[in-house]
């Protein structure tokens, strides 16, 4: 037998003692998982409205909490149009409607002659033809959830529109949503000459960093660039808050699965008090019999590590099926559940010193005495 | 040093809960190497106290122990003397119960230079010397009180100690198994040559030891 299979061997000694133990650290870890795929898939779903058309970068409002927020005045369009190596500049405003028993349905407002840079693939009808048709195109995955599609209507604002085509992106916000004239937005918003953003195409031999570092010298009172989800994060604040919240239940879950492991470990080494004398009596050193309960800790919040990223796998597919799959666009990246291990091995460390620190320092005459 | 003595006491005092209890009270002991010594004594003589302070699982008030060429008395890590020197048979047996027999003889080598493989080879070894190699793989929850401390005594003898030392090693066994273990340590004794020093309160188990030591209030009685 090795070293390390005793230590794998040891904590499942009290099978009941350690299933709780690593199901109620694996519930901390699941949460972490699960969030940590919900917040991924925010920002991947936002990274891609932020490109959505092939934009190179867009330009918002300074100094807004939430792009949504964002509002600018449509003269920046043409504005920015001509700063040199721009090759064109579209503006968009966005809007969130409920409609029927969805309260977020995602509008985008775009000028149709502009419609064809978007590049969104339209599955069936045709595209709305003029700014002032009371047309639509809406998203496949509103067409599924709405039960509508071409030459169906839909109610917006105060107004009836018609369902003219239906398209894909590959963006569960903007397939949720619908695709409809500027002009029509802005009566409904009663946001006449504003948009919300400025998708920018650059020209090909253009350099981004260049361009919109002119035009936030230029008109850095009123616009921000955004060329990458890190600036994204600069001026957004909802994604902040989001990690932050995120954190926070990291930590939250190391405290409580720390106290958790701690106990647990005391138990054990209290019980086996008597063994522990013996190990020294054979010989064991101080620091072997501190690693082995350090390592057993470990073992046992690892376990609980691999059951909770299952759980949070879990939790998501159970979230999915009941219906939040027009909210949630779930991304699996490894470094999700490389938090979650990691913060399994963090508890198994921390809970783990005090009681493995302690059975080192126990006596061995006094522990062999030990009923 | 004297060559031949093994363990060389002198005026060994050992007082608990702050010296209001005085366990040993100047003991003078030679144990030559190879003896076969038993230490008998009522209960509370300190003759356990004192097979702890010769295992150094305990470290003297005053007085000087040494075993083995170890000082004891100083304020160093004794686990190495413990792992080389010392084979310890406790009245119960003291295994662990979630590892099979063969695992609780190996415990004491992952203090040695053995590879997992040597360990298990040598414990198979010492378990088929105790006539015990069809148990192996059992729990010692499987096994009968006699077999149970027939593995304790293969587990002290895992790194080969030049001193066994046990305490009542037949306390907790009916006699006949008794007598089968008090066999098995003469045979360990003579054919071995280990220095076996044993606690008992049984005068006819003392009786199979070459010398007899009885401590009486932490002393010596000459």
């Amino acid at each position: 037998m090795s070293f390390l299979g005793l230590i794998v061997k040891n904590p499942f000694r009290n099978k009941t003692r350690t299933a709780l133990a690593v199901v109620g650290i694996a519930i901390g870890i699941a949460t972490i998982v699960a969030l940590g795929i919900i917040t991924d898939g925010l920002k991947s779903s936002t990274e891609e409205t932020l490109k959505a058309g092939g934009a190179d970068f867009t330009v918002v409002e300074t100094n807004v909490s939430d792009m949504f927020l964002s509002e600018i005045d449509t003269s920046y369009v043409d504005k920015i149009k001509e700063v040199n190596g721009v090759d064109d500049a579209v503006g968009i405003l966005m809007s969130i409607q409920p409609v029927e028993n969805n309260p977020y349905f995602v509008i985008i407002g775009i000028d149709p002659a502009k419609l064809a840079l978007s590049e969104i693939k339209i599955t069936s009808g045709t595209e709305f033809s003029s700014a002032d048709a009371k047309e639509v195109m809406i998203g496949k995955v509103a067409s599924q959830k709405l039960n509508k599609t071409v030459g169906d209507t839909i109610t917006l604002g105060k107004e009836d529109y018609k369902i003219v085509g239906i398209f894909e992106t590959g963006d569960l916000q903007q397939d949720g949503g619908t695709y409809m004239s500027l002009k029509n937005v802005q009566t409904i918003e009663e946001k006449e000459g504003k948009v919300t953003m400025i998708y920018v195409k650059i020209k090909k031999d253009a350099n981004v960093e260049e361009i919109t570092k002119t035009i936030e010298d230029k008109y850095s009172k009123d616009l921000t660039t955004i060329a990458s989800l890190e600036d994204l994060q600069n001026v957004d604040q909802g994604l902040n808050t989001i990690d932050t919240a995120s954190w926070a239940i990291s930590l939250l879950a190391i405290v409580i699965g720390g106290i958790g492991v701690i106990n647990t470990m005391i138990m054990s080494v209290y019980e086996r008090t008597r063994e522990i004398g013996v190990l020294k009596a054979v010989g064991w050193k101080d620091r072997r019999i501190l690693s082995m309960i350090l390592g057993e800790s470990i073992v046992l919040t690892l376990s609980a590590g691999i059951v909770g990223i299952i759980m949070g796998l879990v939790a998501i597919q159970v979230l999915l099926v009941l219906g939040m799959s027009g909210f949630i666009q779930p991304v699996y990246s490894m470094d999700v559940f490389l938090r979650g291990i990691l913060v399994a091995l963090i508890v198994g460390l921390i809970g783990g010193f005090y009681p493995a620190y302690r059975a080192s320092r126990l006596p061995p005459t006094e522990a062999l005495r030990y009923e | 040093m004297n060559n031949e003595n093994i363990v060389e006491i002198k005026n060994l005092r050992k007082g608990f809960d702050k010296g209001k209890i005085t366990a040993l009270n100047g003991i003078e002991l030679n144990i030559k190497k190879g003896e076969f010594v038993s230490i008998i004594g009522p209960s509370g003589s300190g003759k356990s106290t004192l097979l702890n302070m010769i295992g150094a699982l305990d470290r003297p008030d005053e007085g000087s122990v040494r075993v083995a060429g170890y000082d004891l008395q100083g304020k160093g890590d004794l686990s190495q003397f413990r792992s080389r020197e010392i084979g310890f048979i406790f009245q119960l047996h003291n295994l662990i119960p979630n590892l099979t027999v063969v695992e609780n003889v190996e415990i004491p080598m992952f203090e040695s230079d053995l590879s997992s493989k040597n360990m298990r080879k040598k414990a198979l070894k010492l378990l088929d010397y105790m006539n015990l190699s069809d148990k192996a793989s059992r729990k010692p929850t499987e096994l009968s009180g006699g077999e149970r401390q027939r593995v304790a005594i293969a587990r002290s003898l895992a790194n080969d100690p030049s001193i066994i030392l046990a305490d009542e090693p037949t306390g907790s066994l009916d006699s006949k198994n008794g007598e089968m273990i008090l066999k098995l340590l003469k045979d360990l004794h003579d054919k071995e040559n280990v220095t076996l020093i044993m606690v008992t309160h049984d005068l006819n188990v003392a009786a199979l030891a070459e010398r007899t030591i009885e401590v009486l209030d932490g002393k010596i009685k000459t």
